[in-house]
């Protein structure tokens, strides 16, 4: 900020001392700037919108802040400017700016003390309580047409014009911007004294009213008083007002939950009508969206599922029993991929990118789900002890999974390789809308390969079944559960870890990261390990 | 793997005429000629998943490309007729003259075990 006043002090001081000690200068000369702006601006020294033009005499200040003998308090010389400043904003439909007005402000620091009067706070939009007891409290000019605060010291005569204040060196600034402010409102109708009479009227009322001691001393301390009084109201009222703000929104959000809530039981019904009507109707992002909740019903299923596998486990439930909960479980998993089915019809980019999978399942995606051969790969080291007739079995499962994954691999990349060859394919306008409708042809087999992929899934599950033992089976569901349990958590935990400073270097930080991780696992995740 | 015109049997060319309008009747015989037999189509990417299936695990399947046969959109329907409810026409796997079915099948014979001991018995694996 190109201000030759702050060059006195600098900004940051100020901020540093209490309320009370808070200095004027540069930050109050600030102030005057977007009162007519700003309005209601917070009480924080913190504006930064300042008119370029507003003070350009370097030399002034100096002298200004000499004569500050005692402390001032900045948030109340600032609510008084606001309070100044919505008034002048009511009165007039634009807020007159510094344009222009250099000589005003050059004169706003005289080198003889200046007189002041109490704001104004009449026919802002405070309230009228307000406004009466805090009026009192601020100073201010009565006078705004001229603002020559020059060697007639014109303040003075329309201080005793309008009122009979007693000069105090504390409030030199407050009368300033308050002239300042009095003058922007007047801009138009510099009715003089007159105008600004009528401005004051009502506090200069209430500083009569307010006993019109003409001792300098008793109206110091009154005035102190006051000014603190209504500097409280003024925050008073302004957390009010925050407050009020705050409980309205939070009354919309409240409002807007509801109706998502109520959107979502809606189309949670249609889902399912739509899942057993084979997915039609629905434009694409409906046919993910009703997907995605059908996938979070699946996961509470899943829960529940996974809770009924280990405590008949646990429970040492007969063949019989546990024989049941298996086949429903591999049954829960026959759904999801029906669902994913009806889902890739609607949506096929949806499901084969795996939007509706968590990011760390995301990593090991292929065409639109787990891998198998992956899978086969952890389970071999969980389901110990196995037979030699079991062994064998999974391993030739493995096997036979490997090579259905490659062979699908190698057709979805000669339809990428085909697809690339077809949009690359450059022509003609006409031709080039028809290698886009043969694109779209190509694109059409995505779904064959999501379709393909989950059949894969779903009869290595199959198999698995039929492999094992039924407590096995039932260990081998558990595990493939919770293994995929821990994979959504370990993406929830990224989302929230820590993260540490990248400032440090040492390799200690990144252990210390990992000890930490480890206590929000071990916090969190305790039921994941107990089957394992 | 091993392409093969449809009307090219047993080393000499017969008569059209004498193979018979009946496209269904057609797709039975050339499925018995062979161990392995694939009816695909040359831009189809599940066909070439399903070759590559094949030929992974070794076996040299015989196929017959519909859209290079002049009869290929008869044979087509048939398969179509054959399969039922199936998505697409091709591919289609027979082995050892006995119909598998698409590519779902296939997988799932795969997955299952029941796949190899059926192309042991066909001949068309060794091990």
């Amino acid at each position: 900020m190109a201000f030759g006043f702050c060059n006195v002090l600098p900004f940051s001081s100020f901020l540093d001392e209490n309320e009370n000690g808070l200095r004027w200068s540069c930050m109050a000369s600030h102030r005057v700037g977007p009162v007519g702006e700003t309005g209601l601006s917070d009480s924080g020294p913190s504006n930064p919108h300042v008119p370029y033009s507003v003070f350009h005499g370097s030399n002034v200040p100096t002298s200004f802040i000499n004569q500050e003998g005692s402390a001032f308090d900045f948030r109340e010389l600032e609510e008084a400017i606001v309070l100044q400043g919505v008034k002048i904003r009511n009165d007039e439909a634009k807020a007159p700016l510094f344009t222009g007005r250099p000589a005003a402000t050059l004169e706003m620091f005289p080198s003889w003390p200046m007189r002041f009067q109490t704001t104004p706070r009449v026919g802002s939009s405070k309230s009228g309580g307000e406004s009466t007891d805090s009026g009192s409290a601020v100073n201010t000019f009565s006078s705004k047409a001229e603002v020559q605060l020059e060697s007639e010291s014109p303040i003075s005569n329309k201080a005793s014009s309008s009122d009979h204040q007693a000069f105090d060196h504390q409030k030199h600034l407050q009368l300033q911007q308050q002239q300042i402010q009095q003058e922007m409102a007047n801009d138009r109708s510099r009715a003089g004294p007159s105008q600004n009479q009528s401005d004051v009227k009502a506090p200069q009322e209430k500083r009569k009213g307010s006993g019109g001691s003409s001792s300098t001393s008793e109206k110091q301390l009154d005035a102190k008083t006051l000014r603190r009084l209504a500097q409280n109201r003024e925050a008073a009222r302004k957390s009010r007002l925050r407050k009020k703000a705050y409980v309205q929104q939070l009354e919309s959000s409240r409002m807007k939950l509801t109706h998502i809530e109520q959107d979502l039981q809606r189309a949670r019904a249609q889902g399912l009508f739509l899942g057993g009507c084979g997915g039609a109707g629905g434009n694409l992002s409906s046919g993910a969206a009703i997907f995605d909740m059908e996938y979070a019903r699946w996961l509470e299923d899943d829960h529940r599922l996974m809770a009924e596998l280990r405590t008949g486990l646990h429970a040492h439930l007969s063949d019989g029993d546990l024989r049941l909960i298996v086949e429903g479980y591999i049954s829960h998993y026959d759904e999801i991929f029906r669902l994913k089915g009806v889902a890739a019809k609607s949506d096929v980019f949806h499901v084969i990118t795996g939007l509706w999978m968590t990011p760390a399942e995301r990593c090991f995606l292929w065409i639109g789900g787990f891998r198998p051969s992956d899978l086969i790969k952890m389970l071999i080291g969980q389901l110990e002890p196995l037979t030699e007739q079991q062994l064998v079995g999974i391993y030739r499962l493995q096997q036979s999974t490997q090579q259905a994954e490659e062979a699908l691999s190698q057709g979805q990349e000669q339809l990428q390789q085909s697809l690339i060859e077809t949009i690359a394919a450059a022509g003609p306008v006409i031709d080039g809308m028809q290698q886009m409708v043969v694109a779209l042809g190509k694109l059409s087999n995505l779904e064959g390969f999501v379709r393909q992929a989950d059949n894969l899934r779903q009869q290595t599950l199959h198999q698995l079944r039929h492999v094992l033992t039924i407590r096995q089976a039932a260990r081998c569901f558990l595990v493939i559960g919770e293994y995929y349990g821990r994979l959504r958590a370990l993406s929830s935990l990224w989302a929230s870890r820590p993260r540490e400073s990248l400032m440090s270097e040492d390799h200690n930080s990144c252990q210390t990261t990992a000890t930490d991780h480890l206590q929000i696992v071990h916090q969190s995740a305790h039921n994941h390990f107990s089957t394992f | 793997m091993h392409y093969q015109a449809a009307e090219y049997s047993w080393g000499y060319y017969m008569p059209v005429r004498s193979i018979g309008p009946d496209p269904l009747e057609r797709v039975v015989r050339l499925a018995s000629e062979s161990a392995v037999v694939i009816f695909s189509v040359s831009s189809c990417c599940m066909c070439h998943a399903v070759k590559r299936l094949f030929c992974g695990m070794g076996v040299n399947p015989t196929v017959y490309e519909l859209d290079q046969d002049p009869r290929g959109k008869e044979i087509e329907r048939a398969l179509v007729r054959l399969l039922g409810n199936s998505p697409g026409s091709v591919p289609v796997v027979f082995i050892g003259g006995k119909l598998i079915g698409a590519m779902d099948r296939v997988m799932a014979s795969h997955i299952n075990g029941t796949l190899v001991p059926l192309l042991k018995e066909a001949g068309a694996l060794w091990l």
